[in-house]
């Protein structure tokens, strides 16, 4: 199947706007990032926390509907999903 | 303790003839009624920075009748590329005295109140509570929490913008009927001196001013349950939807809800 990733801000820096990913059916988002972090280390940096979680401030939505903390291991992505990974700005 | 005010339930004060002249082109889209809804509107900025400053500018052009912009800091050269109320000769004086100067020379027909001070949880209560409107002009999450915390016990409409390098975001915040802060950002992100260059804050600063100015009106669509993404780099907007978390911790209770949080069990 194929998962669009549209990322935002540094992540969009790092990885570019849009990344189409090739996936079995029903692969956890967690695994669509980390596919994503194998081709960078910047954005496993940015992305994912010392234990391999997906670092807790980023937000993560799938065809425009925003994942909670809770759900965030165990969601599954589908063919023609848009998985959104936006890290929040903190400046003033 | 200041007078806690109920918005709409105010006497609107009449136009001088100096306003009337000050406001022209802009009377002629929102009308007298809506520049003296602007008049009797009471807002604070929470921050003198990169935000605050273009936030405070626009406000008081457009009239807001009383601005109270809070900082505990003093004016540093590095500041300058950004926080465009501030030159090089107010290099050391406290930021709040140096924004009040340029305020009140701008506009003389409004009230500002530039008020020295750590907004913490003491000092925030009391600085927020009497107001209209409150700009989240921060440069932290703890701070930004904070005033969301404030703004749900007080019910104030609070209007977020955040900025690193080339990106930004806003979104404006109803309590009790839109998604709040922490429904949209449970977790800060981590702390760092946030690199930027100065139109970034400039215009997210902007876009804030003018969804307060379309509150005080009452027109228009504000950006409530949607988030604002700016990408410099790309010179593109998206705006994205968001939604309340039934179970935040800062605003579920303002719905009816122990019924609403077991239906969702």
């Amino acid at each position: 199947m194929n998962v669009r990733v549209k990322a935002f801000a540094r992540f969009r820096e790092i990885i570019g706007s849009e990344n189409t990913l090739q996936l079995n059916e029903g692969t956890p988002v967690i695994d669509a990032l980390k596919t994503l972090s194998a081709g960078s280390l910047d954005f496993r940096d940015a992305c994912f926390d010392k234990e391999g979680n997906v670092a807790s401030h980023v937000v993560l939505m799938i065809n425009g509907k925003r994942i909670s903390s809770k759900d965030r291991e165990k969601v599954v992505l589908h063919d023609g999903d848009e998985l959104a990974v936006f890290p929040p700005v903190a400046g003033g | 303790m200041r007078k806690s005010i109920q918005h709409g339930a105010k006497i609107p004060p009449m136009l001088t003839r100096s306003e009337q002249d000050r406001y022209h082109r802009q009377i002629l889209l929102i009308g007298e009624e809506g520049q003296e809804k602007l008049k009797s509107a009471r807002v604070v900025i929470a921050g003198a920075g990169g935000l605050g400053c273009p936030v405070a500018t626009y406000l008081a052009v457009a009239g807001v009748g009383h601005i109270r912009i809070i900082d505990h800091d003093t004016v540093d050269r590095s500041n300058l590329n950004r926080q465009i109320l501030f030159w090089d000769k107010d290099i050391g004086l406290a930021k709040t005295w140096s924004a009040g100067e340029k305020l009140k020379s701008i506009n003389p027909d409004i009230e500002i109140d530039a008020v020295q001070a750590t907004i913490d949880d003491k000092t925030a209560p009391g600085l927020v509570r009497d107001v209209d409107a409150i700009v989240d002009a921060m440069d932290n999450y703890p701070a930004r929490y904070l005033l969301n915390h404030l703004a749900c016990t007080f019910g104030i409409p609070l209007f977020h913008g955040a900025i690193r390098g080339f990106d930004g975001q806003v979104t404006s915040i109803i309590p009790g009927k839109t998604a709040c802060l922490a429904c949209i950002f449970p977790e800060a992100p981590p702390i760092e001196i946030s690199p930027v260059i100065g139109v970034t804050p400039g215009l997210i600063g902007m876009i804030q001013a003018n969804e307060v100015i379309k509150y005080l009106l009452g027109t228009g669509e504000l950006l409530t349950n949607r988030l604002l993404i700016w990408d410099g780099l790309r010179s593109s907007i998206e705006t994205i939807q968001v939604e309340r978390d039934p179970y935040c911790r800062e605003c579920s209770h303002l719905y009816n809800d122990g019924v609403m949080r077991e239906k969702l069990k």
